[in-house]
């Protein structure tokens, strides 16, 4: 079986792995590149936890095969977290209290960073419509349609009181 | 993962001549939402596979009163686009953000059902497509392309390359009726279109998604129109009979059952958003 090196970029630096044919985006972080935020709850496309940015749009990085990413820009939660401190949106996320096993939380925020890169102030009915494909068994959904309520008012510098 | 080698063409004709030489052995993929659950499954294990995603066929425009369509435009790119209403309605209604920036028009129409949601769409627009081999392009209305469940008239060695819609004025319905309020597998689809002759109805298209072994139109629910004024009694004449010359399948979504009942209920709404005096919201 022929492996190839595949060259792509990630949360600003060009990453080269070598892989087998059609290894999936979601292997590639987790596997070889330690980047175990994606999550891999389904591979189906039915779940969104290994929800990932590829030139800012969010997308199942299991069901990208790897050769599709060659010269693109992936963005991880990995590569969203500052060096120091958080992200508003993680900001947001946990200032609503709006995860509980975690699980689903990494496919969340890509979401909602890429919502508000679209939308920086999108109502109930476009965050529903966002978040329809991530799964989350465990919040119930609103507390992270508030955390992205919040995140938006934080970034648009209108800084609003966390909703709770 | 059993795959041998991953062929992504960077051309139509480079994609065509790959498909001539590996024939029968290589898995076309375009958006991968569909071949690639299965794979990852290990429910299909080619050795083979082309990937889609680099050869130049996504892109809309207008073309003599018609719309093309690159087979590999994405869902997302379909809602950008403002010639043909309906099709933005029928792509916010299919999957979710993430699915919708993988998953293509072509792709869907080879979804099987209660999938093909955006070909519900298509057919009631009379699209075509072009199936492309290495010797030859045909045109095929999408009517005629639906052979049996998961069957079609794409030969071996071709490609769907593009498809085309005619644009018109008059407004297509699109209903889609699911479980969820976003991201669900239909129980029924429909997608609906009249012309008119003054005040009779001079042709008609009634489209079913989950109502059959692949996207089918209700012909004896469409011939039922022909001539009347859409009035109520038109509506319901027609609703009842698509719901009788359905043929819809029990699976985890509903029963045949419940889905020969919603085919009648989903026409009858589709046909009054056409009638005269309804709220025109043009879609
Ligand atoms: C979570 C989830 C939700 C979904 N929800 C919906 C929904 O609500 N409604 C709906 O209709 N669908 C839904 N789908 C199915 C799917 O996403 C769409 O139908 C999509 O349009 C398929 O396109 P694709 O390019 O990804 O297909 P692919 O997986 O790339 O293609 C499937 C098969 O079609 C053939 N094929 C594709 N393109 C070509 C071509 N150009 N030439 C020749 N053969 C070709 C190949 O045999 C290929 O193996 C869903 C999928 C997922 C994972
Ligand atoms: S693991 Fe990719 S969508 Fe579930
Ligand atoms: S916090 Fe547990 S799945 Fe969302």
């Amino acid at each position: 079986m022929a492996s190839t090196i595949v060259t792509f970029e990630l949360g600003g630096r060009e990453v080269e792995v070598l892989v087998r044919p059609m290894t999936t985006l979601q292997s590639v972080l987790r596997n070889q590149l330690g980047q175990t935020a994606t999550k891999d709850g389904c591979r189906q496309g039915g779940c969104g936890s290994c929800t990932v940015l590829v030139d800012g749009e969010p997308m199942a990085s299991c069901l990208l095969p790897i050769e599709d990413v060659a010269g693109r820009r992936v963005t991880t939660l990995e590569s969203l977290t500052p060096a120091e401190g958080l992200h508003p949106v993680q900001q947001a996320f946990v200032d609503e209290y709006a995860f509980q096993c975690g699980y689903c939380t990494p496919g969340m925020v890509m979401l909602s960073k890429a919502l508000l890169d679209h939308d920086p102030a999108p109502n109930d009915e476009a965050i529903g419509q966002a978040l329809a494909g991530n799964l989350c068994r465990c919040t119930g959904y609103r507390p992270i349609v508030d955390a992205i309520r919040h995140a938006s008012g934080a970034m648009s510098g209108h800084d609003t009181e966390p909703v709770r | 993962m059993t795959v041998q080698a991953y062929l992504l063409p960077r051309s139509l004709p480079e994609a065509l001549g790959q498909l001539a030489q590996h024939g029968l052995d290589v898995l076309v993929m375009a958006g991968g939402t569909v071949a690639m659950p299965l794979i990852n499954d290990g429910i299909s294990l080619p050795s083979v596979v082309m990937g889609l995603r680099l050869a130049g066929l996504d892109g809309v425009e207008r073309a003599n009163g018609r719309l093309r369509i690159g087979a590999t435009t994405t869902l997302t790119q379909l809602l950008q686009q403002n010639a043909v209403p309906v099709l933005r309605e029928a792509a916010r209604n299919t999957a979710s953000w993430s699915i919708r920036n993988m998953g293509t028009v072509g792709g869907n129409l080879f979804t099987p059902p209660p999938g093909g949601d955006v070909a519900v769409a298509l057919l009631a627009l009379d699209a075509s497509v072009t199936l492309s081999s290495s010797r030859s392009a045909r045109v095929v209305s999408l009517a005629d392309f639906y052979t049996g469940f998961m069957t079609n008239e794409l030969a071996p060695d071709e490609l769907l390359a593009e498809l085309w819609v005619p644009i018109s004025n008059e407004p297509t319905a699109f209903l889609k009726y699911g479980r969820k309020h976003a991201n669900t597998p239909a129980v029924v689809t429909v997608a609906a279109r009249v012309t008119w002759d003054g005040p009779t109805v001079a042709d008609a298209r009634i489209a079913l998604g989950a109502a059959g072994p692949h996207p089918i139109r209700a012909r004896d629910a469409e011939r039922l129109l022909v001539g009347t004024d859409l009035g109520t009694d038109a509506i319901a004449a027609a609703s009842a009979a698509a719901a009788r010359e359905c043929e819809p399948f029990t699976d985890a979504i509903a029963t045949e059952w419940y889905r020969r009942r919603m085919v009648g209920l989903f026409v009858g709404r589709a046909l009054q958003q056409l009638a005269p005096g309804a709220a025109t919201e043009d879609r």
